[in-house]
Formats: structure tokens, C-alpha cells, sequence
């Protein structure tokens, strides 16, 4: 099982009277098979947690260790953009993230391509697909490495409401069927608590105000009156921390 | 007054359906473009025969179109006729090879110097200091200029035009590889990193293609700037080539084979731009979205984004352009 753990990290941009606190000495303990949503508003650091977590960028100060069953764990990521290359089939740009290419990873890449229902398109470009099928094969090569940690930053703020409420159930049922630990970042709570465990708020200046576990039965149905409490729950939370921008 | 109406309104969808098969025919881009080689002959003849009405001497000089294209029509076969090629100078056909020879090296040498240069611009400000001037100060320099240089520096031969072809050219090349460099695709890079892809890898997956739209623009131009800046030089400093050749008709006073010469310059670089960089191109960029290829799902019309891409950042940035305008136009349905 994967075991994250943060230790009072600290990170800022800029020197001087340009300098910009991003994150505020987090602590933080994630471990097992969990979905862990990070929310707070724009500039409050959590895009740069996921970053520091993924080693896109490096800390200020602190310490990190991300471990599965005690050896450094693998991660994968999914972007607010697919980031794909635009001149490699959708396929190569499975392989492209692989550390082999034998038969066994090509067949594991053809798995999650079906499992994100674009089997039948890995030798098309990524710009002949929409949007929501790009993100799909975002979604797919994160998962086609076989991480130990899904890193997971606002996947589905790009799309329209439809596409990214049938995406929201397809990652759902790949977390259950792959038991991934899944760090997901975003700024929408319904998001939030229709897929996570457990929700991280974050405030501007990048300090953790509260650690919220939801403790309801999935699938949820954002309908559902259970569910639509938790959000209710959430969001007065961010209203007692005056989070929601005035 | 039914009686009135009934012929009026029978009579009618039959003239403007006439009207419109005609008018489809003169408005379709075929017929204008067809059109175009026709008028320009008309004209040609046209003014001869006017010029000939005011001014009888001037036949001998003017060339028609029949005495051009039979001039170029000797040319094509001078090589294949025993006993007519002229001692004096060299067939077409050795003409513009000796002439893409020289174009060739020179481009070579632009091509290779200016990635260099480029590079080192693209990656360092004090470079991009040190040769930013200077590289503006070559594009303003006419190509006749570097002719005149080179023929006093080299004398008459190769290496005057060959210098010619790496001075006009070469700026285009360093100021396109700069900007290649620095629109590299940083979020790809990232992406890379992430997934702890090495570092060869992702140079050859992701820097060397982002850069070739870049490299292909400083190909196409570098070639074009050249060329003409070739034949500039071998007027002037060469002693055989296609430049040197159209001096050699018009010191003849043979203004037919001079606009034949001028044809053949044309239909040259015609033929390079279509049957070479074209290709290359469609080989290498055949990962491009058009608008027929395009995977439709959900609730939007593809198409119609790509073709507004298209239309706002020209077919090389249509792509990347693509993801951007999806992301403004879909977050706007949402708000």
C-alpha cells in the first residue's frame, strides 16, 4: 500500500517583495487505498502540492516521502489539460510514458484504453479526438503505468458538465477495480464529495484548515439527500474559514 | 390576373436555375484560376500588337508569347539535337543542375550555421543579445548587396553565389529556430518529467517535433531567399549557372530566351516547393487535425473549432491552437 507523508512543507515563488507564499508548513498523512480530494480557492497552493508531490517542482523546505510496501512508489498524472504530443498516436503516447515497450506493456496499454472506452482509437492522433476523449487517454496513460499514486490536478474543469460527470464514474469505478491511493485536486466540492474519502481544504496562503472524511457508500448520486448534505457540510465549512471569494 | 401570374411564376425557376449553373461556373476558384494564365496572355498579345501599331521598330525587341515558348521549347531539346548545343555555355539541364549544386551547399551551410546560432538564442539571452542586431541588420540587406560582396571578395565561380545563398539566407533560419526554441512546449516537457520519462526520450518525442514546424518554415524560406539571391549572384559573379545564362540571352539581345530563362526559374522553384517541401511536409505533419478526420462526440461541432483554429493561427499552429480554443469555448458554456 502506498504511505505519503508530508512534513511541515513550505514553499514560495519570487524573492523579495515579489515573494508569494504558496504552501504554509503542511502536514500530512495519506496511506492505503484512498480518494483524497484537495480543495480550496485559486492560488491556494494545491496545484503546487500536487507538483511538489509528482517532483515537477522541489520544496522550499520540508520533507516528503511517498512509499509503497517501504520502496519509493510510482506515480502517475493526470493534467487540468491532456497534455498529450500532438504527433504521436494515441497508443505511442501510452508507450511514450512506459519504461519498456514489450508485449506485456502494450497489452496492458491496449487494457486501459478499453477500460476509458477508446479501444478502437489508439492509432488516431490526439487532435482528431474532443476534448473529453483526450482527457480520456490522459486518464488511461496515467493509469498505464501502473502507479502506485494517481496525482490528479482539476482533470475535469475543462469539460462540459455532461462529459465530465461521465468521466467522474468511469475514474470512480477504476479506483475501485485498481485500488489506487489517488490524490485529486479541484475546486469543485461536488466533485469532491461525490468521489473522495476524504477532503483536504486548503485556504489562500497555503495553509491546511481542515481534513473532512466523508463516510458514505459508493456510487453517490449527487441527487441523493445523503450526499447533497455532505456538500452542504463541506461548503459551510469553507464559509466559516471565509474561503468562498467575496 | 391568375392568368398573369401563372407564366411569370413557371417561367421563373427555370431562367434563375439557368443563371445560377452559370454563374456557379464563373464564381468556382477553378475558373478563376484558369482564367488568370488566359488574361495575362490576352494582355500580352494585346499590348504587342498596340506597341507594334504606335511603334514599328519595337517588334524585333518585344517577344511574343509563341517566340518565347518556342526559345524554351529549344532549350528543353538543345541536348537531345546533334550538333546544335552552343559551344559557348552549358544546356539547361546542366545549367540548373550546376545552379541547384550551389544552392544546395549554400542552404547547407544556412541551415546548419543558423540552427546553431538559433539554438544558442533561443537558450541564451547574452547570445540572443550578442547576435540579435546583427541577424536584423541581414535581414535588411538586399540580396543584390551580398552579390556585388561576394563577386569582389571571391571572384567569378562557385563560391560568390554560394556566399550569396548563405547570407540571404541565413537569418531567416536563426530567427525561426529561435522561436522554435521558444515556444517549446513546457507543459509537455513537465508531463515528461512527471512520469520520469529520460532525458533522450523526451528530446526526441517532444523537443525535436515541437521544433519542426520551425525548422520546416526556415527550410522553405532559406530555400526561396536563396534561390533568388543565387541568381542574383551568378549574374554577376558567375560564369555558368541559370543566373549567369539569363545575362548570357540578355547580352545576345534575345528577350524571348530571357523571359523563356525567367519561365524556367519559375516552373524550378515550382516544382521544388510542390514535389519536395510539399511532400516532406505532408510526411511529417500528417499528424495535423483537418476537419474531415475529426472524431465526433458529445455536443459539440469539432470541425467548426478547428476551422476557426485554422483561420486564426494558419495551419501550423492549428493544432496546438485547437486544445486552447476547445478549453476557452467549453468554459464559457459554462459560465
Amino acid at each position: 500500500m502506498a504511505e505519503i507523508s508530508v512534513k511541515n512543507l513550505h514553499k514560495e515563488f519570487g524573492l523579495g517583495e515579489d515573494k508569494v507564499v504558496a504552501l504554509e508548513d503542511v502536514n500530512l498523512d495519506i496511506g492505503g487505498h484512498v480518494f483524497v480530494s484537495i480543495v480550496g480557492p485559486s492560488g491556494c497552493g494545491k496545484s503546487t502540492l500536487l507538483n511538489i508531490l509528482s517532483g515537477i517542482e522541489t520544496p522550499t523546505s520540508g520533507k516528503i516521502d511517498i512509499t509503497h510496501d517501504n520502496h519509493e512508489a510510482a506515480p502517475g498524472y493526470v493534467f487540468q489539460a491532456a497534455r498529450l504530443l500532438p504527433w504521436r498516436t494515441v497508443m505511442d503516447n501510452l508507450l511514450f510514458v512506459q519504461t519498456t515497450r514489450d508485449q506485456v506493456v502494450k497489452d496492458r496499454c491496449q487494457h486501459y484504453l478499453d477500460m476509458v472506452h477508446l479501444g478502437d482509437k489508439g492509432d488516431k492522433y490526439p487532435g482528431e479526438l474532443s476534448g473529453g476523449m483526450q482527457q480520456r487517454v490522459g486518464i488511461a496513460r496515467a493509469f498505464s503505468v501502473e502507479p502506485d499514486v494517481l496525482f490528479m490536478d482539476e482533470p475535469f474543469s475543462h469539460l462540459d458538465a455532461i462529459t465530465a460527470r461521465s468521466l467522474r464514474r468511469e475514474l470512480h469505478s477504476m479506483w475501485v477495480e485498481t485500488q489506487k491511493t489517488i490524490l485529486f485536486v479541484t475546486h469543485d466540492v461536488g466533485e469532491a464529495v461525490e468521489l473522495s474519502n476524504r477532503i483536504l481544504v486548503f485556504a489562500k496562503g497555503g495553509r491546511l484548515e481542515d481534513d473532512i472524511t466523508i463516510d458514505l457508500p459508493f456510487p453517490r448520486d449527487p441527487a441523493d439527500e445523503a450526499v447533497a448534505v455532505a456538500k452542504a457540510q463541506v461548503l459551510r465549512k469553507f464559509e466559516e474559514l471565509d474561503l468562498i471569494a467575496t | 390576373m391568375t392568368t398573369v401570374a401563372e407564366p411569370l411564376s413557371a417561367r421563373q425557376p427555370k431562367k434563375t436555375k439557368q443563371d445560377n449553373t452559370l454563374l456557379r461556373i464563373v464564381k468556382s476558384p477553378k475558373f478563376a484560376r484558369l482564367l488568370f494564365p488566359i488574361a495575362v496572355l490576352v494582355v500580352w498579345y494585346a499590348s504587342i500588337e498596340i506597341i507594334r501599331a504606335i511603334w514599328p521598330f519595337a517588334v524585333d525587341v518585344l517577344p511574343t508569347p509563341t517566340e518565347t515558348v518556342s526559345a524554351m521549347w529549344d532549350e528543353l531539346i538543345d541536348p537531345f539535337v546533334e550538333g546544335t548545343q552552343a559551344a559557348t555555355r552549358e544546356n539547361l539541364y546542366a545549367t540548373f543542375a550546376r545552379s541547384l549544386g550551389r544552392l544546395g551547399l549554400g542552404f547547407a551551410i544556412s541551415m546548419v550555421l543558423g540552427t546553431i546560432i538559433g539554438l544558442a538564442m533561443g537558450l541564451s539571452k547574452a547570445a540572443d543579445a550578442f547576435f540579435h542586431d546583427w541577424t536584423m541588420a541581414l535581414l535588411a540587406m538586399p540580396a543584390l548587396a551580398w552579390a556585388l560582396f561576394g563577386s569582389l571578395v571571391f571572384g567569378f565561380g562557385t563560391a560568390g553565389p554560394v556566399f550569396t545563398v548563405v547570407a540571404a539566407g541565413i537569418p531567416f533560419v536563426i530567427i525561426n529556430v529561435r522561436e522554435g526554441v521558444r515556444n517549446t512546449p513546457i507543459e509537455l516537457f513537465d508531463m515528461a518529467r512527471a512520469f520520469g520519462v529520460p532525458q533522450n526520450r523526451t528530446t526526441r518525442h517532444v523537443l525535436l517535433p515541437s521544433l519542426m514546424p520551425f525548422m520546416f518554415a526556415a527550410v522553405r524560406y532559406a530555400f526561396s531567399i536563396g534561390w533568388k539571391g543565387l541568381v542574383i549572384a551568378e549574374v554577376f559573379g558567375g560564369q555558368n549557372g541559370a543566373g549567369w545564362t539569363i545575362k548570357f540571352w540578355y547580352d545576345a539581345h534575345r528577350a524571348h530566351a530571357v523571359v523563356g530563362y525567367a519561365f524556367f526559374f519559375i516552373i524550378f522553384a515550382l516544382f521544388l516547393e510542390k514535389f519536395v517541401f510539399d511532400r516532406m511536409a505532408e510526411r511529417v505533419f500528417k499528424w495535423r487535425p483537418s476537419a474531415v478526420e475529426i472524431v465526433e462526440e458529445g455536443f459539440e461541432d469539432q470541425s467548426d473549432l478547428v476551422e476557426s483554429a485554422r483561420a486564426d493561427y494558419g495551419a501550423i499552429g492549428a493544432a496546438t491552437a485547437l486544445t486552447e480554443i476547445g478549453i476557452v469555448r467549453e468554459s464559457e458554456q459554462d459560465g
